[in-house]
């Protein structure tokens, strides 16, 4: 089982190597460190607790919502979508972007503490 | 117009307090006159009248013109004047207190009022009797001269008098039990096991009604309004004669041989009970506060606050308002149940309990309710509002919060380092030549 799937998983990376743009693998390399923080965090609720639970959902909220829209802009900004996507350019798609992140650590600064 | 209301005041606590005393007939006087001589001394106003004179009255204008009632007339059967069981009862109603003294010939009239009080007396020509506990000189035969020992009293020094000191008391009259749905009764004086409620002259004893501890000689309540009311069977316990008899117990454990009768003595403390000279206590001051003030807060408490409550609590002794030393008043902190529950503490009359507030917010009560057995009811509620903290009042930054914070703050960072990394970026070549031929191939 463990040998067929080390070749697929071989295969899988170096096709993600190669044809993957650039700008996708630092989106994708942001949304890695996202996921880690947000583990983290949950981690730490499970074995300290719940007490500040607004310092937690702020936190936690936060980087579900960041991984969400950095994964929205992904879809965007991806040539390969490009069909689905024809009236929004990539320049719009990173604004959106922007626009709602700020609306976002707006919302979490305020319910953090 | 003030200075008037203090001269009233100033003029109704000098006034006597006004008795009215129902004999049979007026030789009452003679037969019953050390003890009433001795309710006199200590200042009270006594009426003495028949039982059926036809001006009696309790009320006069909707106002009480007595504050006690003593009736030594074991046989009346209907009271003169506007008296009635009725009458009686509106009498402590309105806080007059009653002391009825029956026998033998008991007639329907004080019958009546006992049953409106939760008591019964025996049927008339009844006698309890006791074939171990009679006085073996003054009994004529019957076994109906029964001597009362301490272990017959109820265990409250204000209703009795200090017990370890009382010589045997005498005892002759009708057997009495309280009802069984009378809670607030008082089982002062109880009748020894061998005790029971017959006809004294009957030759055969068949099921007494009243047999045993279950026997009440000397029965009494204090009403929820604090009135007191004693029912006895026997108005001879008043007596001169038996104030003045010496007791020989016909039960070889009672050891005082020929010794003075203790019923001067118990009549005394019964009495003194009834006409409220003993076991009268009442709040003078309350006050509660924040630990290091002196006063109520104007608004409210909040959680957690440290509080003290001070209250002053007063006793009547000898006719004078002295400090309460007792040391079991507790305070409860009440919202529907308590949330605190603690014994204050007694420095000579003021009573003091430190505590923290719980760690829940609401409309809460400081409250004393003392009810102990001799003393009148103490109940005193403070109703005080605990709100829950501010929003200022909270810890600013929570130590466990930090990885939130962190984490947080890393997002926000997070995202300026990748705008710029993201927008500064130039496309390599060979990758977009790459996508170009996947998408080559997707057309194909």
């Amino acid at each position: 089982m463990a040998a067929q799937a080390l070749p697929v998983l071989q295969k899988l990376f170096e096709d993600y190597q190669k044809t993957t743009p650039q700008k996708l693998k630092i989106i994708d390399a942001y949304m890695t460190y996202i996921l880690f923080t947000g583990i983290f965090q949950f981690v730490y609720c499970v074995l300290v607790g719940t007490f500040p639970f607004n310092s937690f959902l702020s936190g936690f909220i936060s980087t579900v919502t960041s991984f969400v829209l950095a994964s929205c802009l992904r879809m965007q900004v991806n040539p390969e979508n490009r069909t689905e996507f024809k009236q929004v350019s990539p320049e719009r798609a990173f604004a959106d972007f922007i626009f709602a992140n700020l609306v976002l650590h707006l919302v979490v600064t305020n319910f953090l503490g | 117009m003030k200075w008037l209301i203090v001269l009233l005041v100033i003029l109704q606590n000098t006034l006597a307090d006004r008795v009215l005393v129902l004999g049979e007939t007026a030789a009452i006087k003679d037969t019953h006159s050390v003890y009433l001589n001795s309710i006199t001394a200590r200042g009270h106003e006594l009426t003495i009248r028949a039982a059926d004179d036809a001006n009696l009255a309790l009320f006069k204008h909707g106002e009480l013109i007595f504050e006690h009632l003593i009736v030594l007339a074991p046989g009346v059967q209907v009271f003169g004047g506007s008296l009635s069981s009725s009458e009686i009862s509106k009498f402590v109603d309105a806080g007059g207190n009653v002391l009825v003294a029956a026998g033998s010939n008991i007639g329907d009239a004080i019958r009546e009022l006992a049953v409106e009080n939760g008591f019964e007396f025996d049927a008339p020509g009844t006698a309890v009797i006791d074939h171990h506990n009679y006085d073996t000189s003054l009994d004529s035969g019957d076994h109906t001269t029964l001597v009362i020992n301490k272990n017959q009293l109820i265990n409250a020094q204000l209703i009795v008098g200090d017990a370890s000191k009382l010589k045997p008391v005498l005892f002759r009259g009708i057997g009495l039990v309280a009802g069984r749905q009378n809670r607030l009764a008082l089982s002062i004086i109880k009748g020894t096991t061998t005790s029971y409620s017959f006809d004294p002259k009957a030759q055969r004893v068949t099921n007494p009604v009243i047999a045993g501890t279950r026997t009440l000689l000397v029965g009494g309540l204090q009403a929820r309004n604090n009135a007191r009311i004693v029912f006895t069977g026997s108005a001879d316990l008043f007596s001169n004669a038996f104030f003045g008899a010496k007791v020989n117990s016909a039960n070889p454990s009672v050891q005082d041989k020929n010794a003075q009768s203790g019923n001067a003595a118990l009549a005394d403390a019964i009495t003194k009970w009834v006409l409220k000279e003993n076991g009268v206590i009442r709040v003078k001051k309350v006050n509660h506060h924040l630990v290091g003030e002196t006063q109520p807060p104007p608004q409210e408490y909040t959680i957690t606050d440290d509080v003290v409550y001070t209250i002053e609590i007063e006793e009547l002794k000898n006719g004078k308002w002295v400090p309460f030393q007792g040391k079991d008043v507790q305070l409860e902190f009440v919202r529907i149940d308590p949330f605190v529950r603690t014994v204050l503490q007694n420095k000579n009359g003021v009573l003091t309990a430190n505590f923290k507030l719980p760690d829940v917010y609401g409309v809460f009560k400081f409250l004393v309710d003392y009810r102990r057995v001799g003393y009148t009811h103490l109940y005193d509620v403070q109703q005080m509002s605990v709100r829950p903290l501010w929003h200022t009042q909270y810890e600013r930054f929570i130590r466990s919060a930090y990885p939130y914070y962190a984490s947080s703050f890393s997002m926000m960072i997070g995202l300026v380092l990748f705008s710029i990394v993201y927008l500064y970026h130039k496309e390599d070549r060979t990758t977009g030549v790459a996508t170009k031929k996947s998408e080559d191939k997707k057309k194909q």
